[in-house]
């Protein structure tokens, strides 16, 4: 990660000027490395890069895709957002130059660049801007055009006040707004696309957004290639570089096949590889090749307990539970040292995320002692038992992380050690939604892999209150979380409520709620030494408009 | 669906009569299957390793006097995996085999014994069936019924009704119109012992090799739905589901190669001897 | 042309027309056994975080929650009038979906049986001219080798040999002539197998014919007696293997071009199936079941100009589904 100090720093000194609610954050952020700016002309214009995916997603209907794991990388590099999130989670400006909110958080007003269009000519104004907030917030879901899951459902409209200024209404206090502008699922695109049908708009030749690329050609479940837009000027600052992309075309290329994707960048055939297999990494590095593991913000990969179920109603098998996995020894066997040991229930990247690893430690002995309190005894067969039933646990292996599998039976060797028995299914995508659910009867522990923006909404996701998840299934009947949720909801500053996610995230941990495995890297890239300079965002994208390519090293 | 009749791949094939004693390939070939059937009915005998939990220490070590076959990602020993995953793979195939020869059969036994417009109607669901190739139908059919070995096995079944009952009510009709069998009608015989006593026995010997046939044929299409992930998940260790996970690992090559090896071989001695049965017969 | 044979054509092509229509249907029956549907599976994504009552909301406005019947009907009235259909995955017509990604998968189904047959033809050969002993043995285990290889490794030891080792073809170019050579002989190797296998048999059996052994007495070279006297009788059960194969050729694909990355019609049943994207599914088995009856219809046909012996449309009722070889068949 040092190596993109140097790329990031700019953005820091940037963010002392954006007038934005963030002030607090963009202090702490100047006091992070010393700055350094990369001079753009001594960077190498042109060449061709081929970035091989395992999928190109489903639709490319952009409300739809956006969010996609893979149609994401191209959306990030055809579409524009009104703000940047970097990978430390700080917001900083980009379309939207600056913005206000008023005390009660209920009414932004956002100053936009002039001067951005969109590539069908389209001018980025107020009016854009409106016409996107509003299909976020509402999609078209008649035609198929789902809504944007996290743009604030608090919405109520937005006006121009004039043609680069936009202000938006709220119901309720939504601070988390301005991070979210900066989601991967907040792309800008032209109204004159908005307004086609849904049948046009999956036509991704056929969608406009004012990014540094655009789409020259594209197949289904084949390619899409995307080629440099010559007069694009207004690159967030954050990145260093606000001119046009060196790069000339970026190719993505569907090879579904992991070890193929791998195999090709070795052989010099292609430029990066997406999601490699994490046993393959430390030969790739020994080899020259640029491997990078950027964690996204969010939750760490780890299992939400179904606390309904019965044994896992008891703390003490929660603890057990909690204790009884060996976090090391998931990454010298299935990661490698690029993996981070989880130190809480979210990404330790995250803005308010703190240290709690002294809860994570692994101690066989007690969690042997508290399951011989709880009263499960050991079998002959060293399974334990309690009235005639054994000590299961099903791990429904989760389809969206590549490694789950191999992690689902690591921990059932580690836990039949000390007296579970561990049942792994492992489901299609498919089936896993249709089956798998959170606090589902047959499901005790439900295995998360899901990134937010803004740590604020996680005591939102975590219990039933507004619409909430309940990922514990614990409805009303834990006080303590829900008084925690509350006060996490109507804290008015950054500092206020730092200290309310500490004790909500020792809470969660101590009760054996959440069960982390490892911080979560749910992106790998395979790149080869000839190309550099690119910027991983806050979900973990990488994006290739500040990358160069040098002939040697081929 | 055609004008003309010609003989069955069955009896084109060289009639010329065998010694007693099967040739050394075909012995060869049932040493394999017996030793594979073993593998799959006492898997302990073979290994002391255990499948499921490995040493993650050991992990992606090469072939050695420990490890046969090396070990996997886990530290797991392969060879144990392939030994325990036989039972799975051979019953699965077994179970697709079944099915069609069941399936398959009865709908050959019923149209061509009853004939008229049952015959009719069930040559046109056949007709379906065998407009929809083999693998296509298979993956539809588990993707419909769910992702697992079992499943995958009897889609695989499904997908060879159609082969069995088409061949089966051939040899219905033939017997049925055979010389002994109308005699034995005109004598008086029932429908049923008819049936019983010289329809199904008759029909039988040209199903049963065909039956060996699919037995390999069903191994592969099993593996190859679980090398698209439509099968059990791991920890299995079916054959076609090791080769699948051993993919990702191209570094460590013993992890495609010694269970792909070991399917060939298997599926190589079932037809050498489904081919020695046909020519005996 | 006699009026007898106009009604047996037109009896076939109606019997062809409803194998078609009821694939159609016996997909659509398949599928909608399944739980669920591509739009809910794609909502529940747990990245999206939509709620069960969102999901709800969504599924009904695009008519997914309509009695099953109804779907059928509206289904079946659009494949009538020549309308596939949206993708539910994609939102995009099926057809333009179709008709994108057809000739990449045609391309590599003519030249696998091309291949297949350039290679049984060999083969089988070999078994008629090699000494009896060495060269036959080995030569008449090919066919029954080839069919216990396990397709997707063909395909993985093609590429890593000749793709990353030699460096033929750029495993991410997979439209480029060596990776479609390679793509095909992956996918030829089992159905050239099973014509080897017919064609060694039929061989084998005119060999033994009386003409032959005049012939052969007569000092006739084995190449022209191969030709000349043994292949063209032989060929009769290869056309209908053929006929059998050519929907093997499709199923073939779904693992082949996943493995080379192809961008075909096998790739696309492979996503339609993960995400149960039923109008694509269905489209993709009419096609499938409309080559497979055309191909059959073009072998009855093909017959009498490669047999005298055979008289088309003799007394026989044209009904003896059991007549075509029952070999073996590989994925």
């Amino acid at each position: 990660m040092t190596d993109r100090a140097s790329l990031l720093s700019p953005t820091r000194r940037r963010l002392l000027r954006a007038t934005s609610a963030f002030t607090a954050l963009a202090l702490l952020a100047t006091l992070a490395g010393p700055a350094a700016t990369l001079a753009d002309d001594a960077k190498k214009e042109g060449g061709d890069i081929t970035f091989l995916i395992d999928s190109l997603g489903d639709t490319w209907i952009p409300n739809n895709s956006a969010i996609s794991s893979f149609q994401g990388h191209i959306w990030g590099h055809v579409a524009d957002k009104l703000v940047y999130v970097d990978a430390q989670g700080q917001a900083s400006p980009w379309i939207a130059e600056r913005w206000e909110q008023n005390a009660t958080a209920t009414e932004f007003t956002l100053h936009l660049k002039q001067g951005v269009t969109f590539s069908d000519g389209t001018p980025v104004d107020a009016t854009a801007v409106i016409a996107n907030l509003d299909i976020w917030s509402a999609g078209r879901k008649k035609e198929g055009i789902n809504p944007i899951f996290l743009f604030p459902k608090t919405y109520e409209r937005a006006e121009a006040v004039d043609a680069a200024t936009v202000k938006v209404f709220f119901k309720k206090p939504t601070l988390g707004l301005i991070p979210t502008l900066g989601y991967h699922g907040s792309i800008l695109i032209s109204p004159k696309t908005i307004a086609q049908p849904a049948t046009e708009q999956a036509d991704l030749s056929k969608s406009s957004g004012s990014g540094p690329y655009i789409v020259e050609s594209w197949k289904e479940g084949d390619h899409v290639t995307l080629t440099k837009r010559k007069d694009y000027n207004w690159g967030p600052a954050a990145v260093g570089h606000t001119g046009p992309a060196f790069l000339d075309t970026i190719t993505y290329k569907l090879v579904s096949e992991p070890s193929l994707r791998i195999a090709s960048v070795q052989s010099g055939q292609a430029d990066v590889a997406y999601n490699a297999s994490p046993q393959e990494l430390s030969s790739l590095k020994d080899e020259g090749f640029t491997v990078a593991t950027p964690r996204y913000l969010g939750f760490v990969n780890g299992l939400a307990i179904n606390t309904k179920l019965a044994p896992y109603d008891d703390v003490k098998v929660r603890q057990a539970l909690q204790a009884g996995i060996n976090r090391q020894e998931i990454i010298d066997t299935v990661y490698t040292p690029d993996w981070k040991l989880a130190t809480s229930f979210i990404q330790s990247n995250v803005p308010g995320a703190t240290d709690h690893s002294d809860l994570l430690v692994y101690n066989p002995e007690k969690a042997e002692k508290l399951l011989d309190e709880a009263g499960w005894v050991k079998g002959a067969d060293g399974v334990r038992t309690k009235d005639g039933k054994p000590l299961l646990l099903t791990l429904h292996s989760n389809p969206y992380l590549a490694a789950s599998k191999s992690i689902d039976e690591l921990i059932s060797q580690q836990l039949g050690k000390i007296g579970w028995k561990v049942v792994i299914r492992a489901y299609d995508v498919v089936t896993f939604g249709e089956k798998v659910k959170f606090g589902g009867v047959a499901v005790p522990a439900y295995e998360v892999t899901r990134s937010f923006i803004d740590a604020g909404t996680v005591a939102g996701i975590l219990t039933n209150a507004n619409n909430g998840e309940n990922w514990f299934a614990l409805d009303e009947r834990d006080t303590v979380i829900n008084d925690l949720r509350d006060k996490i909801a109507s804290a008015d500053t950054l500092d206020a409520r730092a200290p309310l996610l500490d004790a909500l995230q020792k809470y969660v941990l101590e009760q054996g709620y959440f069960i982390p495995r490892t911080e979560i890297v749910q992106r790998i890239y395979v790149q080869s030494p000839a190309l550099k300079g690119e910027v991983y965002n806050g979900v973990a994208y990488a994006s290739y408009y500040t990358a160069t390519k040098s002939e040697v090293g081929q | 669906m055609t004008l003309l009749s010609t003989a069955t791949a069955a009896h084109l094939a060289p009639t010329r009569r065998r010694a007693a004693l099967p040739p050394l390939p075909v012995v060869l070939s049932l040493v394999f299957v017996a030793l594979v059937i073993a593998w799959s009915l006492v898997p302990g005998l073979f290994t002391g390793h255990d499948p499921i939990a490995g040493v993650p220490a050991d992990k992606l070590l090469g072939p050695s006097l420990a490890h046969w076959f090396g070990t996997d990602h886990l530290g797991r020993d392969l060879f144990a995996r392939v030994v325990f995953g036989s039972a799975s793979s051979v019953t699965s195939a077994l179970i697709a085999v079944v099915i069609g020869v069941l399936a398959g059969g009865l709908i050959g036994l019923v149209a061509g014994f009853l004939g008229g417009w049952v015959d009719t109607v069930l040559a046109r669901f056949v007709d379906v069936l065998l407009a929809i190739p083999k693998f296509l139908l298979a993956v539809i059919v588990v993707t419909a019924i769910g992702f697992d070995t079992i499943n995958a096995a009897i889609a695989t079944g499904v997908s060879a009704v159609a082969v069995f009952a088409r061949v089966m009510r051939s040899e219905v009709i033939k017997t049925r119109e055979a010389t002994f069998v109308e005699a034995s009608f005109l004598s008086g015989g029932s429908r049923w012992h008819i049936l019983l006593r010289h329809v199904l026995p008759n029909a039988s010997r040209s199903v049963l090799p065909l039956g060996v046939l699919h037995f390999g044929d069903s191994i592969l299409v099993i593996a190859s739905l679980a090398f698209l992930s439509y099968g059990d998940p791991p920890p299995a260790s079916d054959w076609g589901l090791l080769i699948s996970i051993g993919k990702d690992y191209p570094k460590w090559p013993w992890l495609v190669y010694a269970p792909a090896l070991v399917t060939i071989a298997t599926v190589l001695s079932v037809n050498r001897i489904s081919r020695w049965l046909r020519t005996t017969d | 042309m006699n009026s007898a044979y106009l009604t047996y054509a037109g009896k076939r092509l109606a019997q062809a027309a409803i194998v078609i229509l009821l694939a159609y249907v016996f997909t659509f029956v398949v599928v909608s056994i399944l739980p669920g549907d591509p739009i809910t599976s794609v909502l529940r994504n747990p990245q999206n975080g939509f709620s069960e009552e969102e999901i709800a909301q969504i599924v009904a406005a695009q008519g997914l929650d309509r009695p099953v019947l109804e779907q059928l009907w509206s289904s079946l009235s659009g494949f009538l009038t020549g309308d596939l259909g949206l993708s539910m995955r994609s939102h995009r017509p099926v057809t333009t979906m179709i008709a994108e990604v057809l000739p990449s998968t045609l391309i590599l189904a003519t030249s696998a049986l091309f291949l297949a047959l350039v290679l049984a033809v060999v083969v089988a050969y070999g078994t008629q001219v090699l000494p009896k002993r060495y060269g036959q043995g080995l030569l008449r285990a090919f066919p029954s080798l080839f069919l216990s290889v396990p397709n997707f490794v063909i395909g993985l030891v093609l590429i890593h040999l000749f793709g990353f080792q030699l460096g033929l073809f750029r495993v991410i170019n997979p439209d480029s002539a060596w990776a479609t050579f390679f793509a095909a002989v992956t996918l030829a190797i089992p159905i050239s197998a099973q014509i080897a296998e017919v064609l060694i048999a039929s061989l084998d059996h005119e060999a033994d014919q009386d003409y032959i052994a005049v012939a052969r007495g007569r000092g006739l070279r084995p190449f022209r007696l191969f030709t000349r006297h043994l292949l063209k009788p032989s060929s009769l059960p290869v056309v209908t293997v053929i006929a059998l194969t050519i929907g093997e050729l499709l199923g073939g694909s779904l693992i082949t071009e996943t493995v080379f990355g192809r961008t075909g019609i096998g790739s696309h049943v492979q996503r339609s199936v993960s995400t149960q994207d039923l109008p694509v599914l269905q489209a993709v088995v009419s096609l499938a079941a409309v080559v497979f009856v055309l191909a059959n219809l073009i072998a009855d046909l093909v017959y009498p100009l490669l047999d005298p012996r055979v008289k088309l449309l003799g007394a026989r009722t044209p009904r003896s589904p059991a007549s075509k070889p029952a070999g073996a068949s590989a994925p």
